[in-house]
């Protein structure tokens, strides 16, 4: 009994650790208001079963960066929101694949769209295809071409392949090129790589530009 | 218009001033630090020795996917800039892709290397996910001319979003990175990505 | 912000080979773009344009206590670059000219002045794309870098003469080519 005793002590002490410190970041860190605001839509996704670290790091994001406490609630509360969208449409996933997927919901993906994502790579891991298509959006891709892009790369391709397009597309957009013709034209040239063109294809004529 | 003007014209545009990526700067810097400094190596035959060595250079950000505790860099250059002719030392900035991303090959946690070019800064921070976004948690380190700043740390597999504090006051995001999303309270903020290896 | 005086070639080779690693960011910084519009244009390919010119700056800085005269850092940089292109252009597989393509139909779409504008660039580097790659370097050394037949000799190791042929086949070839593409 008394062994049974201690045991629970131990259990609950355990548990009890991770929720206290938590709590006291947020009250140093934020006025008495905003810290129980937060901590309340902290617990209600700790119940829920989503992750809870995105939502105190954003919250202490707003902190350092002297937002007001009204700003940090809704943005953690949308965060939140993100989350349990991630959820419903990825269903059991990681932590990494939820906040993946609830960046991308919230840079304004659609919920298919992630879904299809989903469904390109059934039953394997998904943080990077997520987060790319995540990254792409952020960066201005259209979010139908930047999913067509991933599903089609994901599909076929390892991890790797995508973080390399994603790079590309990057620096090509920070060179000038349109968003959108930007991941096209990579897509493009990874799909003409795969099909292993052959040596007459080369001295394609360029296309004739009017007289000057 | 005449043979000499049609190849003019083709030279006068092939002239034109091209935009490398500005993450060539990072990336060679990043590659020099990991040498041995010429200045300590100067001297004898073991010198000559080191320096006609075949070099290998790579510079993928996944090159090191076979260890558990693989390092990579991450890199923001941020160098003022006189005329867009002049290196460091003036007031314009360019920015560095920052390829800070790992697949890892399980759950442990991957050093990561943050480069950040500041010739004029007197303090960096590195304020993230990762350090509860406390400005005072993760200093960079300036080499011996206070130009280039750098940091290692161990990251999670995850999502990591950070920013740098230049002299307490100035937030910068890595422009090249991708920007996370979701309110940023109005100061941009930069993410990372490591992951798990896809089976 | 304040302006400051940019310290010179030398100043910043002279730190370097002290130990002060960082002053060798300023060098780069200051030869990227210009560097890099010749790799760009001798291998048609900004990637592989990036790879040779981040060798190059890395042999540089390996190189540097054998640089004898560091005002002149930017000529002596740029002959490892041209001897670095040479090695990635003989690298380069099949599949990267069909990329080239690619990349120039994305650059045009950026390209101010419209489609005629980009249509002209790209039929340029189609040209000089297909141009054998000792006639390109001599035409970009000649008609892009503005050197002279002297200074290329000293670069590239060819003499004068051979230079000259060069030089003239690459014209000869890029008019007929930028002809055709004209009288459409």
């Amino acid at each position: 009994m008394r062994y049974s005793m201690r045991w629970l002590a131990g259990v609950v002490l355990l548990v009890g650790a991770p929720l206290g410190a938590q709590d006291a970041r947020l009250e140093q860190r934020l006025d008495a208001a905003t810290a129980a605001r937060v901590g309340a839509i902290v617990d209600s996704a700790r119940a829920a079963g989503l992750p809870t670290r995105p939502l105190t790091s954003k919250a202490l994001e707003g902190a350092s960066k002297g937002a007001p406490g009204a700003r940090i609630i809704a943005a953690v509360s949308r965060l939140a929101q993100g989350l349990r969208s991630a959820r419903d449409v990825l269903g059991p996933s990681t932590d990494a694949e939820l906040d993946a997927a609830a960046s991308a919901l919230m840079l304004g993906v659609r919920a298919e769209e992630v879904a299809a994502v989903r469904g390109a790579r059934s039953g394997e891991r998904l943080t990077v295809p997520l987060a790319v298509l995540a990254d792409l959006v952020a960066y201005g891709v259209p979010s139908d071409a930047a999913t067509q892009a991933v599903v089609q790369l994901a599909g076929r391709s390892e991890d790797e392949a995508l973080l390399d397009f994603r790079r590309d597309v990057e620096r090509d957009i920070a060179l000038g090129a349109p968003p959108a013709a930007a991941a096209a034209v990579r897509l493009n040239s990874a799909g003409r790589l795969e099909s292993d063109l052959t040596t007459q294809q080369i001295g394609i004529p360029p296309p004739k530009p009017r007289k000057p | 218009m005449s043979d000499d003007e049609l190849i003019e014209r083709a030279a006068e545009e092939l002239r034109r001033p091209v935009r490398m990526d500005p993450a060539v700067d990072a990336r060679v810097m990043a590659t020099v630090h990991a040498l041995p400094r010429l200045g300590a190596a100067r001297g004898g035959s073991g010198w000559w020795a080191w320096l006609t060595q075949p070099l290998t250079v790579r510079f993928s950000p996944l090159g090191a996917l076979g260890g558990a505790m693989a390092v990579l860099i991450a890199a923001v250059v941020l160098v003022p800039r006189l005329t867009p002719d002049d290196g460091p030392g003036g007031v314009a900035m360019t920015t560095a892709l920052s390829e800070a991303e790992l697949i890892a090959g399980s759950d442990s946690t991957h050093m990561v290397q943050f480069v950040f070019v500041a010739p004029t800064a007197h303090s960096v921070s590195l304020v993230g996910d990762f350090n509860n976004w406390e400005m005072d948690a993760t200093p960079l380190s300036a080499g011996p001319s206070r130009s280039v700043w750098t940091v290692r740390l161990p990251l999670a597999n995850g999502r990591h979003r950070y920013a740098f504090v230049v002299d307490d006051s100035t937030w910068a995001a890595d422009p090249s990175a991708p920007p996370a999303a979701g309110d940023d309270f109005g100061v941009p903020s930069s993410v990372i990505t490591v992951a798990e290896r896809s089976s | 912000m304040t302006a400051l005086a940019a310290p010179s070639d030398a100043v910043l080779v002279r730190r370097v080979l002290a130990g002060e690693v960082e002053a060798y960011a300023g060098l780069v910084a200051r030869y990227r773009d210009r560097f890099g519009r010749f790799a760009t244009q001798m291998l048609g390919s900004q990637e592989d344009a990036e790879e040779a010119l981040q060798d190059a700056f890395v042999r540089g800085y390996r190189a540097l206590g054998r640089c004898e005269d560091p005002d002149r850092f930017g000529s002596w940089l740029f002959r490892i670059l041209v001897n670095r292109c040479r090695t990635h252009g003989a690298k380069r597989a099949r599949r990267e000219r069909t990329i080239v393509l690619d990349e120039i139909a994305l650059k045009s779409a950026g390209v101010d002045g419209g489609a005629e504008a980009a249509a002209w660039r790209e039929a340029i580097e189609w040209a000089l794309g297909k141009l054998d790659e000792a006639q390109r370097e001599a035409f970009l050394l000649k008609y892009v870098e503005d050197l002279s037949y002297e200074e290329m000799a000293e670069l590239t190791g060819v003499g004068v003469s051979a230079l000259k042929m060069r030089v003239k086949r690459a014209c000869d070839r890029l008019r007929v080519m930028l002809r055709e593409v004209e009288r459409v």
